[in-house]
């Protein structure tokens, strides 16, 4: 489906934050949500440019949220790993976000196996 | 996760969101306007975050059950409104009735044309259906993740994508149906295009493999229920059934055709690209599920079913294939029958038996073959004439001599034989072991069949030491070398060979006909492939011949140390002692068959002196040993002088004349006789007999080859026939000229040519004497370690443990267990019926 897609074939995106904050990220780092990644595949608008904004979710939440893309992609094939620090009043929007971007589950396998 | 966040955790911002419970039908409205977008292909101003969140919230306010119901009301609504007449138009009267009813008449272009027509409709129909609902669950990806997986549902994608399959697949669209009177699915008229497709193009058709392939992926991506079970794809369940069975029918058809129609070579090509053809549809037009089972079809119907009778196909068949070397129909028989049967049986079977009636025609040839004359045994042979007597090209060969040319194109056919099939073996049967085995059992059992095989390889050896070698590099000595050992592993009577072998290198050996280097490496090499006990003889006679040779020199200097001149002026003397048990009894003179070989021959006075003077220099260091002279074996090289013919002023005879004569030792004692001899005399054969003490047989021999052969005829017979006979009588010859100065007096009938019948009689009943021996040698072993053994583990226990010297028979084993029996070396067990026990 993807391959269909109009989207930019650039290796990053562009996320945006509900007070306008734009983060540039590693388009694969952001693969971990499968919400993104089917933001990203398809035709419409975010695909075709490659941004995605989110109207409710904060900067402050998002940058967190980067931070952990950033994370998953550099640790996901190693063992002992750090765990990320995460600010305990940021605690419940970050939960929050997770669950939007499907951050909680594996991918579903249907995703996986369609996933570019 | 949701419900977590929901009951005990409240975000701010979730707050104000969620006391407007009415935001349901909003939220619905967007996604339905969505949908309808993506469905018309209109999604790209559609942004995924909204339509997201939109679900995302009905998700959260727990109407996810709601939102679930209404997209699929939503999709089968727009799929009986847009999609279904879509197809229906596609179901024509016309199509269906081509594609369930088969009627004869229309051409397979027009039918092509219209199956791809109607499967280009399906295939675009569910292009867009698929990707539709593909971009529908990934807007609804929230409402898959919690809402459906808790309550069990199938996912929105499984039940939006499987409408496909219930409302087209399995449904008769349009008028067709009740106006053919015709039961059917959509599905049915699908397979029944697809495989007449496919039909079409095995028939050398050019079809639209792409878009098979996307039907049947199609079927691969639907499944027969919503929960979409992995072996439930309706590929699976219903076309591939289908599509094997139509193969098989088709396959079947071919099979019948081509047995009718045509070879076997052809049929394996044809076959060979069938199963290419079948592996390359699974690989670009249907699946790669397929391809085992498709090639089983393949296998069963066009290899398995018939393979005998392509086999036997006279011409073409495997007989033939074999026979004319059809190295390419080989190799495909060879991977066609591995695919259909791992232990290869038919081409096993007729291998085996092609081997052994090839090599029974080797032995059958043999016998028709008339070796009498040179020219049908080849050029070879021809020195063997040459031999005899240089003007007598087409003079028949002496017995032996024919003998030999048997046994050397017997060996060689048989190893012609063998490099075929171990080049069909290399080439087209990938080196199977299975087959390699067959096949040497059946070369072994042909190879002993024929009785004289053993002998036949020790001449073959002997003559290639002898004359083959000569002007060869290592590399070539190493192949013929390796031809013999080849032989020799088939050999079941390795001690008849022993016997054989032990013969011919003892006269190679006594009279330096070959080179020693060689005959090491090829004993080298028995070794390396019998075992020690094997060569063990060979070997000590090798080690004979090298003390020997240094005994010789230490007699010489003792002599010369002994300034007595008289001595070494009379002759020089060169000495092989040989061990009594390394070496053949012939060889030492002690065949029983000679009337009384035991006396002594009659030296001359000279030569006598020599002996005695060797004799003292021998046991001077190792008394009490006994030495034999064996007259028979030796050689003398005779300087003569023969004085210039008075009366002859030109010519070679006007000269003296001297020549160096190679002659055997009992020639030598002749021709002594002779020098004292005056002019114009002359001795009958009895007289020489008598003043000699040869054996007649050995005289007849000896003056046969300084009278007759022309080479060497320095005495002249009267009569001057071709045979000796004891009434003949010998002069000096005075006329006598050659054209080299060193000249060999031939030896006639020597020992290492083929025996006569009776001496092979002879050398099989010495042979079963030395068995008895090593028989009863191998019953006491086992007797002595195992104390107690019924017969019949007794007798296979022999057979194992002299399987790789000869193989006894039966009756043999019996025998000497009787013998032994009687010895007292065992008794019989009481009470057990045949049963023996050890007695120490």
């Amino acid at each position: 489906m993807a391959a269909n897609g109009h989207q930019s074939n650039s290796p990053y995106v562009t996320l945006v934050s509900s007070d306008g904050l734009e983060f540039v990220v590693l388009r694969e780092a952001t693969s971990v949500s499968p919400t993104i990644r089917g933001m990203l595949r398809g035709q419409m608008i975010e695909a075709r440019t490659g941004r995605c904004e989110f109207p409710e979710i904060s900067g402050v939440i998002l940058e967190k949220v980067v931070e952990y893309f950033h994370y998953w992609y550099k640790n996901q094939d190693k063992k002992d790993v750090p765990d990320m620090d995460i600010p305990v009043e940021l605690c419940l929007q970050i939960l929050d976000a997770a669950d939007y971007l499907g951050l909680d589950s594996k991918p579903p396998l249907r995703q996986l196996k369609e996933g570019s | 996760m949701a419900t977590r966040a929901n009951n005990k955790i409240r975000p701010i911002r979730r707050a104000n969101v969620h006391k407007d419970a009415s935001e349901f039908e909003p939220c619905w409205e967007l996604l339905r306007d969505a949908l309808t977008s993506i469905h018309t292909k209109n999604a790209g101003s559609l942004s995924f975050e909204q339509l997201y969140r939109a679900s995302y919230k009905i998700v959260l306010r727990k109407k996810g059950d709601l939102l679930y119901d209404r997209v699929k009301d939503f999709e089968e609504l727009w799929f009986s409104n847009h999609i279904m007449p879509r197809i229906a138009e596609l179901v024509s009267n016309n199509l269906v009735s081509q594609a369930l009813l088969k009627p004869p008449g229309t051409s397979a272009h027009e039918r092509r044309e219209m199956s791809q027509k109607f499967l280009r409709g399906i295939r675009d129909a569910w292009e867009d259906h698929n990707m539709s609902m593909n971009m529908i669950a990934d807007i609804l990806m929230y409402l898959d993740r919690t809402y459906t997986a808790e309550s069990k549902k199938p996912s929105i994608f499984a039940a939006t994508i499987g409408l496909f399959r219930n409302h087209i697949l399995n449904n008769s669209l349009g008028s067709a149906a009740t106006e053919l009177n015709q039961d059917f699915i959509i599905f049915d008229i699908l397979s029944a295009v697809s495989l007449d497709l496919i039909n079409m193009e095995r028939d050398g058709d050019i079809i639209d493999r792409n878009l098979l392939r996307n039907i049947t992926s199609m079927l691969e991506d639907l499944y027969e229920t919503d929960e979409e079970i992995a072996k439930q794809k309706l590929y699976l369940t219903v076309f591939e059934p289908q599509y094997i069975r139509n193969s098989k029918e088709f396959y079947n058809k071919e099979c019948g055709k081509l047995l009718q129609e045509s070879d076997a070579s052809t049929w394996l090509r044809h076959t060979q690209r069938r199963l290419n053809e079948e592996q390359e549809r699974c690989d670009t037009t249907l699946s790669i599920l397929t391809t085992d089972k498709i090639a089983n079809v393949v296998e069963s119907e066009l290899i398995s079913a018939k393979l005998d009778d392509f086999l036997a196909m006279e011409g073409s068949g495997l007989r033939a294939m074999i026979d004319n070397n059809r190295l390419e129909d080989l190799s495909i028989l060879y991977q066609l029958i591995s695919r259909v049967d791992k232990s290869k049986t038919s081409l096993k079977t007729t291998l085996q038996s092609r081997v052994m009636e090839l090599g029974l025609e080797i032995e059958q040839t043999l016998r028709n073959t008339d070796f009498s004359t040179p020219s049908a045994v080849g050029g070879l042979e021809g020195e063997e004439a040459a031999e005899g007597g240089d003007k007598s090209k087409v003079q028949t060969l002496s017995a032996a001599a024919q003998q030999t040319a048997a046994a050397i194109r017997w060996v060689d056919d048989v190893l012609q034989l063998k490099d075929k099939f171990d080049n069909l073996w290399k080439v087209c049967f990938n080196e199977d072991l299975v087959l390699q085995s067959a096949m040497t059992k059946s070369f072994s059992d042909f190879i002993n069949r024929f009785n004289r095989s053993s002998e036949y390889v020790s001449l073959f050896i002997d003559d290639n030491l002898k004359r083959g070698i000569k002007g060869k590099t290592e590399a070539e000595v190493d192949v013929v070398l390796d031809k013999a050992i080849i032989l020799l592993r088939h050999l079941q009577d390795r001690d008849m060979f022993e016997r054989y072998y032990q013969k011919h290198l003892a006269k190679r050996l006594l009279h330096g006909k070959s080179e020693v280097h060689t005959e090491k490496d090829m004993v080298y090499r028995m070794k390396a492939e019998m075992g020690n006990h094997f060569t063990a003889k060979f070997e000590g006679m090798f080690k004979d011949m090298v003390v020997s040779s240094e005994l010789t020199d230490k007699y010489r200097d003792h002599i010369r140390s002994l300034g007595d001149i008289g001595l070494s002026k009379t002759a020089e003397l060169n000495i092989n002692v040989l061990t009594t048990n390394y070496w053949p009894w012939d060889v030492m003179g002690r065949n029983s068959q000679e009337e009384g070989a035991k006396a002594d021959c009659i030296y001359p006075p000279a030569i006598k002196r020599l002996q005695e003077s060797f004799f003292k220099f021998y046991l001077k260091d190792r008394s009490g040993r006994v030495l034999t002279w064996v007259s028979s074996a030796g050689t003398a090289d005779i300087k003569c002088v023969f004085p210039k013919i008075p009366g002859k002023e030109t010519g070679s005879l006007s000269r003296e004349r001297r020549y160096e004569l190679n002659v055997s030792t009992y020639g030598m004692i002749v021709l002594m006789l002779f020098n004292d001899l005056a002019e114009g005399e002359s001795l009958s054969f009895e007289e020489i007999q008598a003043k000699t003490n040869i054996p007649v047989s050995d005289l007849m021999r000896t003056m046969a080859s300084i009278s007759i052969a022309p080479k060497a005829r320095v005495l002249v017979k009267d009569p001057p026939t071709k045979s000796i006979k004891a009434t003949d009588t010998f002069s000096y010859n005075a006329h006598f000229m050659s054209k080299t100065i060193k000249i060999k007096a031939p030896t006639i009938s020597s020992l290492s040519k083929v025996e006569g019948d009776e001496e092979r009689k002879q050398t099989e009943k010495k042979n079963d004497q030395t068995r008895a021996h090593v028989i009863d040698a191998a019953i006491v072993r086992i007797m002595k370690q195992r104390k107690q053994l019924s017969h019949t583990q007794l007798t296979s226990e022999v057979i194992t443990q002299l399987a790789n010297r000869f193989k006894p028979e039966i009756s043999l084993i019996k025998k000497r267990i009787e013998d032994l029996l009687v010895r007292e070396y065992m008794e019989r067990v009481e009470g057990e019926v045949s049963a023996y026990r050890y007695l120490a």
